[in-house]
C-alpha cells in the first residue's frame, strides 16, 4: 500500500476515455484532489491530498475505476 | 513475439507486466479480460509501440508462482474473450432475431403475421351483432314496453 500524499498517474489516451477518467476522479473526490491534464499521448492525473486514513490504495483503486468506466463506456457505445 | 509474455515479475511488490501484440488482441478483448481481473488485482493498461502493456498488482500478497499463474489466467481470459467476440460477431443476426421475438412475446404485442392468419368474416365495421352500439335508453324502453 502506498502512503504518499501526492502521486501522478499517466493513462494512455488511446486506452482510457477522458470522461471515464473524470468520472473516476469524481468518485474518489472525497479521498483526494484530482487534476487531469493532457501530456502528449497520456492523461496525466495529479493526485494530491490523499486522505491518509483511507484503508486502501486510493491511486490504484482510481486506476481500476478509470479502466472499468472506459470498458463500460466503450461497450455501451458499441451496443 | 506473438503471444503474450511476461515483461516483468516482482514477487516483492506483487506486480507483473504482460506484453501483448496489438495485432493479435483487439482493444475490446483487452478491456474485457482486464475487467475480469479488477476484483483481485490493480490493473493499469499502457501502450508501448506495437504492443499493449498490462501492469497487474495483486490486491493481496502473491508469491512468484501465484503471479505466474495469474499471468496464465490472464492469457486464458484473453483467448476466451477473443473467442466470445468471434462467436457473437458470427451469430449477431440470430441473436438479434431471437431477442426481438422474445421481447415481442413478453410484451404480448401483435405481430404483423397475426393479421395474415385471421380470416375475413365478411362483416362491415358498422355491423353490431352484439348490440354494443345500442343506447341503453332504447334497451330499457323495449323492456318496459314488453
Amino acid at each position: 500500500m502506498s502512503h504518499a500524499t501526492h502521486q501522478t498517474v499517466k493513462l494512455h489516451r488511446t486506452l482510457y476515455m477522458q470522461q471515464a477518467v473524470k468520472d473516476a476522479a469524481t468518485t474518489f473526490a472525497d479521498f483526494a484532489a484530482f487534476t487531469i491534464k493532457r501530456d502528449g499521448d497520456y492523461y496525466a492525473v495529479d493526485i494530491k491530498d490523499i486522505d491518509p486514513d483511507v484503508d486502501g490504495d486510493v491511486v490504484a483503486e482510481f486506476c481500476n475505476f478509470a479502466l472499468a468506466n472506459t470498458a463500460g463506456r466503450k461497450k455501451s457505445k458499441k451496443a | 513475439m506473438g503471444h503474450p509474455h511476461i515483461e516483468k515479475l516482482d514477487p516483492k511488490t506483487h506486480t507483473m507486466t504482460l506484453s501483448l501484440d496489438i495485432g493479435l488482441y483487439p482493444a475490446d478483448v483487452l478491456y474485457a479480460a482486464a475487467y475480469v481481473f479488477l476484483d483481485r488485482a490493480y490493473v493499469l493498461l499502457d501502450r508501448a509501440g506495437p504492443r499493449f502493456e498490462v501492469h497487474l498488482r495483486g490486491k493481496g500478497e502473491l508469491t512468484e508462482a501465484q503471479l505466474t499463474a495469474m499471468s496464465g489466467e490472464f492469457e486464458n481470459e484473453l483467448l476466451a474473450q477473443a473467442l466470445r467476440r468471434k462467436v457473437i460477431k458470427a451469430n449477431q443476426k440470430i441473436i438479434e432475431d431471437i431477442t426481438s421475438q422474445a421481447i415481442a412475446g413478453a410484451a404480448g404485442g401483435t405481430l404483423p403475421t397475426d393479421f395474415l392468419a385471421a380470416g375475413d368474416d365478411g362483416m362491415d365495421f358498422l355491423d353490431d351483432p352484439l348490440g354494443i352500439a345500442v343506447p341503453w335508453e332504447d334497451k330499457f324502453k323495449k323492456k318496459k314496453d314488453a
